[in-house]
């Protein structure tokens, strides 16, 4: 199979197929994470742009390790946090890295359309780092590979994702692609974070998480941005963390060898114990590692090969 | 003088659609002659004080309609301060090429339109432009803060036909009842922009399924009909006179027909792109569908064509809303809200609901003159003998390709650049005056 997309905006118009082939291109981008002289040659003479204007460490690290190792130079471009009356419009961005010949580009932003907007408007390839509540792809496509990792296969297993679902891109993109590959997803919150139009996923959605917990084969935790507390959506932290905070008991009742998930960072306490973060089943460093062996495979996918030339 | 033969005549203010000749002479209808009988050139000569048919310029429509001119309740023109958006002669452009002799321009301006000085500018600027009829229309409260009311006699009596702080809701339900009576002196309708903002929230789009899918913050339906209710409800206690400006909601409509049966003074306006486009057709990079009140459900989207149907909404509006391109080449949730409407409008309507047999011709010019025209007291609205001529001469058949190069307002943000829509005015007269011919103005000599 060969890769034709010019670019990796959502997971909407990617295939299962294509997405176990990114998953296969990563296992083996994986071994190179684990030689003593991380380094290859293959895209010696490309430049990667990474345009972050939102906060993240984890995920912009981690595209320029992916970047790097692949032999790549990896531009950061410092941007405003915040495009509107601030600073350069996303047009006039789009045009510089348009005339200084950038092969990839790789973009965060609040806004839901971003990345989809710099592509319309750019020939080089662009990767959606996260925009607004819309998707994340590469988030979860890294938990697809942990995931996998761990089962082989996705007939059959039963996911469940808590907590903050409505303003999640994390959320929108697992559930759109476990779905494709098959596997059951359960999207899990108070009716505040989980309100009626999430239905449009068509998956299974409850308010109640004990009652969902037998049979889970993962379990995922998002993140709670605590200002929600502040909008109205939930009362506290206490009464959140009663009802949906995963804890090392709560996963025991999955009756399962459940594997825990959480896209980072963690807040201790809140969403997820700190012993269930650190204890076996949590697979949060793994998917830190498999975060950079996925990218990079998706780097390779977009600018490496001559298979994927567009026209 | 005018001699117009053969037209399509629609014209429900006389429950006229039928072949008709009309004389037109010092700016009013002078003579209508209904069915197939024709004119004598004696009856023309007498009737215009001519001796000579070389002196009666003649138009020919076969297989045109003639509708008297649109009367547009909701149109921004920007003008003063956000000149770069539009201004008032682009606009009257924009408004007698769509067909529109008559507008009412919104008070969101810069600064707001909410002193007798201001309003008079409006006026003076409209007249300057010389195109369509500029109405202003002027703030409820001072500077759009939703606290002190204005000097709504004052501004009266500089030529405001009614009262708005269109752009905003008016959050204080006090306010809004005591702007009520106050408005009494007046006799103009107050027009509410039905918004609670803390519903409203940061919402960039209708709150739905397809919200959630493009991930865009959603403004409940609930937003505008909580107002419109509440507004509803205090027309009734008041006894004042209320418009609600773009019902988008079926749970509105809903309201206003219970208002109506009560016998409350309320009238309500529908804008096209709520009747055309629903919140599935929002694409994440084409800020062009970003509106407020944003595009509808589907559901919705049916009962609002059922309340205009049924006389539950009184009239369509553009609630016209140019922005500059590049606010609109901002990301969807950072760009302004608004549709450019007043040269697309009538066509897209004819295109989709008349030529799919939803809507009659004879319906939609009741919606888009007459009625109108009744709830604002303004002139025109009808051609019946003495009324002024201001007339749209209509080519069913007309197709075109809509461009940013053809339009005549300064932006192009409209839903409907690069499509084709057929249905448009060929020719258009405001007070006898031939204002656009063959979808070109005409330029003053």
């Amino acid at each position: 199979m060969r890769w034709r997309h010019k670019d990796l905006l959502d997971l909407d118009n990617l295939s299962a197929q294509e997405i176990e082939l990114v998953l296969q291109s990563a296992l083996s981008m994986k071994e190179v994470l684990f030689r003593p002289i991380k380094k290859l040659p293959t895209l010696r003479g490309k430049s990667i742009a990474l345009m972050f204007y939102e906060n993240s460490t984890r995920t912009r690290t981690s595209f320029e390790t992916a970047g790097k190792i692949l032999g790549a130079d990896v531009t950061n471009f410092s941007v405003a946090q915040s495009s509107v009356n601030k600073g350069e419009s996303l047009l006039d961005t789009a045009k510089t890295l348009q005339a200084m010949n950038i092969d990839l580009v790789i973009i965060r932003h609040a806004c839901s359309g971003a990345s989809e907007f710099l592509a319309k408007q750019l020939k080089a390839g662009v990767i959606n780092g996260g925009d607004g509540q819309h998707a994340h792809p590469t988030q979860a496509l890294l938990d697809f590979f942990t995931m996998k990792d761990r089962w082989g296969e996705f007939k059959g297993k039963k996911v469940l994702i808590v907590g903050d679902i409505l303003h999640s891109r994390v959320a929108r993109s697992n559930a759109l692609g476990l779905k494709k590959l098959g596997a059951e997803v359960v999207l899990i919150g108070p009716p505040t974070l989980l309100p009626p139009e999430m239905g449009y996923l068509g998956v299974r959605t409850s308010f109640d998480l004990d009652s969902e917990l037998p049979g889970a084969d993962a379990v995922m935790a998002l993140r709670l941005q605590m200002e929600r507390q502040q909008s109205g959506l939930f009362p506290s932290l206490r009464e959140y963390n009663r009802l949906y905070g995963l804890t090392r008991e709560r996963i025991a009742r999955t009756g399962k060898d459940t594997i825990v998930l959480h896209p980072g960072p963690l807040n201790r306490g809140v969403e997820i114990s700190s012993d269930l973060a650190d204890s076996v089943q949590s697979v949060i460093e793994e998917q830190v590692t498999n975060g950079v062996a996925v990218r990079m495979a998706l780097i390779y996918l977009l600018i490496g090969g001559t298979s994927n030339v567009m026209a | 003088m005018l001699w117009l033969k053969n037209v399509h005549l629609v014209d429900p203010g006389q429950g006229i659609s039928d072949k008709a000749s009309l004389l037109i002479k010092d700016g009013k209808v002078a003579k209508l002659c209904r069915g197939e009988k024709q004119l004598t050139e004696e009856e023309v000569l007498m009737t215009l004080g001519v001796s000579e048919l070389k002196d009666v310029k003649q138009v020919d429509g076969e297989g045109k309609f003639l509708f008297p001119g649109l009367v547009d309740a909701h149109v921004h023109f920007r003008e003063p301060g956000q000149e770069d958006k539009e201004d008032i002669n682009s606009g009257s452009r924009a408004a007698v090429r769509g067909g529109f002799t008559s507008v009412l321009a919104m008070a969101n301006t810069q600064p707001v339109i909410d002193t007798r000085a201001l309003v008079e500018f409006v006026r003076l600027q409209g007249e300057r432009a010389g195109l369509a009829r500029v109405y202003p229309v002027a703030a409820v409260t001072k500077g759009f803060q939703g606290r002190e009311l204005t000097e709504m006699v004052d501004l009266q009596k500089g030529g405001a036909v009614a009262f708005s702080d269109d752009g905003l809701g008016i959050q204080s339900a006090e306010t809004m009842r005591l702007a009520l009576e106050y408005a009494k002196l007046t006799g103009c309708p107050l027009i509410s922009h039905c918004e609670d903002t803390s519903l409203a929230g940061q919402g960039v789009m209708r709150k739905g399924e397809a919200s959630a899918r493009l991930g865009l913050k959603g403004i409940p339906a609930s937003a505008e009909s909580v107002m419109v209710a509440r507004d509803a409800l205090l027309a009734g206690e008041t006894g004042g006179k209320i418009h609600i400006a773009h019902v988008s909601t079926k749970e509105s409509v809903w309201v206003i027909r219970a208002a109506k049966k009560l016998g409350i003074d309320i009238s309500a306006e529908v804008n096209p792109h709520h009747l055309l486009l629903t919140d599935e057709d929002v694409q994440l990079t084409n800020s062009s569908y970003k509106v407020n009140p944003p595009l509808p459900s589907r559901e919705d989207q049916e009962v609002l064509l059922e309340g205009l149907l049924d006389g539950t909404l009184d009239m369509l509006a553009t609630d016209h809303a140019p922005h500059t391109w590049e606010e609109k080449m901002r990301p969807f949730a950072e760009a302004p809200f608004g549709i450019n409407g007043l040269e697309t409008a009538l066509a897209a309507l004819w295109q989709e609901l008349v030529l799919k047999d939803k809507i009659k011709p004879e319906k939609l010019i009741e919606l888009w003159s007459l009625n109108p025209a009744k709830r604002f007291a303004l002139q025109g609205g009808t051609l019946k003998a003495g009324s002024p001529a201001d007339m749209v001469l209509f080519d069913p058949e007309w197709q075109e390709r809509v461009t940013a190069e053809s339009l005549e307002s300064k932006a192009q943000n409209t839903p409907f650049l690069e499509k084709e829509l057929q249905g448009f005015p060929i020719m258009v007269w405001v007070g006898g005056k031939l204002v656009m011919k063959n979808r070109k103005i005409v330029e003053k000599q």
